[in-house]
């Protein structure tokens, strides 16, 4: 938690772990509903794709 | 209001040009929470895979490691608005069998010779087609089973339908015919792409589904005995396997099998580790008996996906090997029974009950569900669920020691869809007719693998039969790995047209009906 921050000094420890666990839950239902997780390695396959190509091989029959 | 089954058009969630979705399904607090929560599970067994710096050597060696990127979209495609227990069933078994292929990649990669050469462990590993029953290695569990075929070829399909088009175009630059099935197609693609991970003591390959399957086995075995000296052991199941002449040959076989595999590894066969795995295959057994039987009744409990791909691994693949199995067994046949009492329906109409033949498309292995959400189509079974219902040997005894060769044999002989596909008309034709009658189902829908000669040849005997009976017979034609030759919405046409025009019907989720996914993963 940010020191300088007053508000968030003051609160006792449970309250920081359920906004840390509220936040952290938050974040990966938003990832999952939103299916962002397949939108980001969607992006990622075709810089895989190419980098195979360059990738030697013993390609024969 | 979506926690009801159908409330939302699931057609919705397909972008034009889009490998994935847009969103994920709302399925009411409960149904997402745990949906949510076994897609946390993935991602951790994703994660846990993936940190190892051996498999993220193998990420970027392996071309066909990309389309594990595409992994929680296969789940989501085969829990399309499925609720309660289905959803259940569902992940029960998809995430026991993500699982396990990601423990098998992590074997692989750790005896290749290219990633992890791991020398020691390499000795203990036999390797296995992917299209062969695992039985003649239920009494080495001292050695490891690892098939090669399943993770390069196999799974990709099921993640991503265009995952092995760059594979067959490899097989046919070198000369292989190109109407042969995909399937070997592309293993032998692997091959010559020099793609295939380098281990093991010894190798086992089946002649398991088609002439298509030797011809992959003749390019992979050439590579692995003469280059990477790999002794391979050519297993030789008889075609007709339902003849008693056959079977003390086919017992041989297994005996052969077995005296080679001790022979290159050192190890002896261990007949306690057996009659266990034995008792597990019956256990599998009993369990698909009982689902099967539920299906027969108003209220079909395991069906479509559901039973398809969990037959498929669990039968052939794992064959009592890993003790997890068993215990999905029965956590299936628990929640079947629930739902069973409680006179559930996997969706929100039933308006036809088909049975599902032919070899189904391996790029479009989710159409099961589609057709039961987009036309209450309800996939009873299907052809490659058909296998063997006999129980075998589990005691030890010295009578049980020897009736092991011939339930080993039985099993490879019946092997997932070589068991229909070879032996004659009378189990590929004749008994589909039976199961249409103890199933009371109105339809069949007949998978037309286009590149599969054996089932081809019986178009007009299927025809003429369904004519017969006054079945609805519904022709669907693939090219099984090669979306190219057909599309997924050229797969979903053929049954719109049909569902108009023969039925005369309006479909359950008309958003289902055209779906922009030829991009998609």
């Amino acid at each position: 938690m940010c020191k300088k921050c007053k508000c968030c000094s003051k609160l006792p420890w449970w309250s920081k772990l359920l906004i840390a666990t509220t936040g952290i839950f938050g974040l990966l239902f938003t990832v999952y509903f939103f299916n962002l997780d397949m939108k980001l390695t969607a992006m990622m396959e075709p810089w895989l794709l190419k980098w195979y190509d360059h990738v030697d091989r013993d390609k024969h029959l | 209001m979506a926690k009801k089954i159908g409330s939302e058009a699931l057609g919705r969630f397909y972008k034009e040009g889009s490998k994935v979705r847009t969103r994920r399904e709302w399925r009411g607090v409960k149904d997402t929470a745990y949906d949510f929560s076994r897609w946390l599970v993935i991602m951790g067994t994703l994660g846990k895979f993936i940190i190892k710096p051996r498999n993220m050597k193998a990420m970027l060696r392996y071309r066909w490691m990309a389309n594990y990127l595409a992994v929680p979209m296969m789940v989501d495609r085969h829990t399309q608005g499925l609720r309660g227990e289905y959803l259940r069933m569902c992940h029960a078994e998809q995430d026991l069998i993500i699982d396990d292929v990601a423990k098998l990649l992590d074997k692989l990669f750790k005896g290749d010779r290219r990633i992890g050469n791991d020398e020691e462990f390499s000795k203990k590993v036999v390797l296995v087609d992917e299209n062969e029953m695992t039985a003649v290695m239920m009494g080495f569990p001292m050695l490891e089973t690892l098939s090669r075929e399943t993770p390069s070829t196999y799974v990709p399909v099921l993640l991503n339908q265009h995952s092995m088009e760059y594979y067959m175009d490899i097989a046919e630059e070198f000369g292989l015919a190109p109407d042969v099935c995909p399937m070997p197609e592309a293993e032998a693609g692997v091959s010559i792409n020099d793609d295939a991970p380098v281990l093991g003591a010894c190798a086992i390959q089946c002649n398991t589904t088609c002439d298509g399957s030797l011809l992959g086995n003749g390019v992979i075995s050439k590579r692995l005995e003469l280059e990477d000296g790999i002794p391979v052991f050519q297993l030789a199941a008889p075609l007709r396997h339902r003849e008693d002449d056959v079977q003390e040959y086919a017992a041989q076989e297994i005996r052969n099998a077995i005296a080679f595999i001790e022979k290159h590894t050192g190890a002896k066969w261990d007949w306690d580790a057996y009659f266990e795995c034995a008792k597990r295959v019956n256990l599998a057994t009993r369990c698909r008996q009982e689902w099967l039987d539920m299906n027969k009744t108003d209220y079909p409990q395991v069906f479509g996906s559901n039973l398809a791909l969990y037959t498929e691994t669990n039968y052939m693949a794992i064959c009592g090997r890993v003790p997890a199995f068993a215990k999905v067994d029965r956590k299936l046949t628990k929640l079947a029974e629930k739902a069973y009492k409680k006179k559930k329906m996997m969706a929100k109409e039933y308006r036809h009950r088909a049975i599902i033949w032919g070899v189904q498309s391996h790029y479009y292995f989710d159409f099961l569900l589609w057709l039961l959400n987009c036309w209450g189509i309800v996939p009873l079974t299907d052809m490659l669920s058909m296998v063997s219902t006999k129980e075998i040997a589990e005691v030890d005894t010295p009578e049980n020691r020897e009736q092991a060769y011939y339930d080993m044999a039985w099993l490879t002989e019946n092997m997932i869809m070589r068991n229909r596909t070879h032996g004659g008309y009378k189990v590929l034709l004749d008994e589909l007719w039976d199961f249409v009658e103890e199933f009371n189902a109105d339809m069949v829908i007949l998978w037309e693998h286009m590149s599969c000669k054996a089932l081809d040849g019986m178009h007009g005997m299927f025809e003429d039969r369904a004519r017969e009976k006054g079945i609805n017979l519904v022709w669907v034609e693939h090219d099984l790995f090669d979306p190219r030759i057909i599309s997924r919405q050229g797969v979903r046409d053929q049954i719109n047209n049909y569902m108009r025009t023969v039925m005369r019907e309006e479909p359950i989720d008309p958003s289902l009906e055209v779906l922009p996914d030829d991009q998609s993963w």
